[in-house]
């Protein structure tokens, strides 16, 4: 007797299916339980304490400003790299030369290491030695050599321009490809009844793009709330935990503080968050591709 | 209206020429800075050519014993978990996309969701685990850390270059008594290649750079990966710069390489794609 194919497809996929259970649902599920028990270091052992690490987590300044300073990393991240991916997947979308250089130029970022990333920046930011500084000097934009890492407000600002130089390619990709996906009769249509180039941008293409608007924000928000390799080698959170996203402030929980229940209920909290956002998205989009079909 | 066309042009232009500055410049500087002599390095203002060139700072990298294990502790890690996150996905995709009725899609969303997970949710629950098995250190466990990212990826990579390939070419050669494994080998392989290949490229990728769970699962020289090392040359009383730039440039080869020929392979599936439609 021979096996259906399903049954065949299946088996096929057993081996991935436990792998996976092993290094990702297992894990996920023994983080959402560690979320209400303490561990105990001297006796290895753990205690069941219900929600007492939720409540530790509220109760502490750390954690709300971690929160905070997520909130402005997020917003700070996906509106520029936005504002830098529109602009470049319009010019990518117009160009008529050069457009295989520029797509390809336009990944490197994204596919860039990101220890790599973190250390050029450093080196670019350089408040003694680095570059930034000597061309803004030379420009004569500056007197005095900036500390690009020093102060609160600046070391956020620095970090979010170099994460948006690591992710902006994400966005103009996303919105290029969106744009690419528009009939281009329509477009046409538009200006042979007299509309401006600025109005069919406004009234046909942004509209039409909406979709692939809502992904890019949507991932680029993903990536921005997961991230904190740039705050952890480049200011280490600091100056005054101004650059102490959440991932580094679970970090620091779990592996300075060790305490692992509170970290493992903070990133609880984190996928908590992610997944509200995901499922706006889901709801945000869904019904404006209902709407104009 | 041709004038306004050429203006819309010369703007297309502009945006592209200073967004390729933009990208490009940090790598340039990194290149720059590796081969200047030291002197050069610290000199202020900035000397932006090098008086002279030199290859010392890339000497003094290569010849740190700590660097080069952590090069090849890279290399392993990477080289495994594109091997098992292959060896994974291309079975199981092909299985739910070609032989579960329906497609088996409601599972493959299932397997990609699986990433949506943000890395902190495992910090805990890896280190515990991997403590209890004794794999703290090792790079074995390291590798069954990175296996949680790649795989969801992979399989997805693979299973959409899968479900592109017409469903009537393999029912010929079933019909012509062709076994699963087979045509599997023989005739999906091959179409499926560059699907396969920048899933491959991802798993390597990913891993030859990641560096949060390096940093938290191999604190020992024995197991550093190389993003790990370069965290800990920075943390020196002095740090080096012109060193840690040409490590830098050392360590962006093995991804930029990959990078050129998955760009290869997308151009040439395009206009693959394109002569048949």
């Amino acid at each position: 007797m021979k096996a259906s194919p399903t049954a065949k497809g299946y088996l096929f996929a057993t081996p991935l299916l436990v792998v996976l259970a092993a290094v990702v649902v297992l894990p996920a599920v023994y983080n959402a339980v560690l979320a209400f028990f303490k561990y105990d270091a001297t006796g290895n052992a753990w205690r069941f304490v219900g929600m007492l690490n939720f409540r530790q987590l509220f109760a502490q300044d750390e954690f709300w400003n971690a929160a905070s300073v997520t909130l402005l990393w997020v917003v700070g991240n996906v509106s520029l790299q936005l504002v830098i991916g529109m602009a470049v997947a319009l010019a990518l979308n117009a160009v008529t030369s050069f457009r295989a250089f520029y797509s390809a130029v336009v990944m490197v970022p994204w596919v860039s290491s990101f220890v790599i990333v973190a250390v050029v920046f450093l080196w670019l930011y350089h408040s003694e030695l680095g570059v930034l500084n000597d061309m803004l000097m030379r420009l004569g934009l500056v007197e005095q050599p900036i500390a690009w890492l020093a102060s609160p407000g600046m070391a956020q600002l620095s970090l979010i321009l170099a994460n948006t130089w690591k992710f902006f390619p994400l966005v103009a990709i996303t919105l290029f490809t969106g744009l690419q996906a528009i009939p281009r009769e329509l477009v046409e249509a538009s200006q042979t009844d007299g509309a401006s180039r600025a109005e069919t941008l406004r009234h046909i293409v942004i509209p039409l793009m909406a979709p692939s608007i809502a992904t890019a924000v949507l991932l680029s928000a993903i990536w921005a709330f997961n991230a904190f390799t740039l705050s952890i080698i480049m200011t280490g959170g600091g100056p005054l935990r101004a650059t102490e996203v959440m991932g580094l402030y679970i970090y620091k929980v779990a592996f300075d503080a060790f305490n692992f229940g509170m970290a493992a209920a903070a990133s609880m909290l984190l996928f908590a968050v992610i997944l509200i956002v995901t499922t706006l998205y889901l709801r945000v989009a869904d019904p404006a591709r209902g709407a104009r079909d | 209206m041709r004038r306004h066309d050429s203006l819309v042009q010369l703007l297309a232009q502009a945006v592209l020429v200073v967004t390729t500055v933009f990208v490009l410049f940090p790598y340039a500087w990194m290149v720059v800075t590796s081969i200047k002599p030291i002197a050069d390095v610290v000199a202020w203002p900035i000397r932006w050519i090098p008086r002279t060139v030199t290859f010392e700072n890339y000497a003094a990298i290569l010849g740190d014993a700590r660097f080069l294990r952590s090069l090849l502790n890279s290399a392993v890690v990477s080289v495994a978990v594109t091997a098992i996150s292959l060896a994974l996905a291309v079975p199981a995709a092909y299985g739910l996309t070609r032989l579960v009725r329906g497609g088996g899609r409601p599972m493959l969303v299932g397997v990609l969701a699986s990433q949506f997970f943000p890395p902190m949710v495992f910090f805990v629950p890896f280190y515990i685990m991997l403590q209890s098995v004794g794999l703290l250190n090792t790079l074995p466990g390291l590798i069954f850390a990175y296996l949680s990212v790649t795989l969801p990826v992979c399989t997805w990579m693979v299973a959409t270059s899968l479900r592109d390939i017409p469903v009537e070419i393999e029912e010929a050669a079933r019909i012509d008594g062709c076994s699963s494994a087979r045509i599997l080998r023989d005739m999906i392989l091959p179409i499926a290649a560059p699907g396969i290949v920048t899933a491959g490229i991802f798993a390597f990728v990913l891993s030859w750079q990641e560096y949060i769970f390096a940093l938290l699962y191999t604190t020992t020289e024995r197991a550093q990966t190389a993003p790990v090392l370069m965290y800990y040359l920075l943390g020196q009383h002095q740090i080096d710069y012109a060193r840690l730039m040409a490590a830098a440039v050392l360590l962006s080869i093995p991804i930029a390489v990959p990078f050129a020929i998955i760009q290869r392979v997308y151009r040439s599936g395009l206009t693959e794609g394109g002569a048949k439609g």
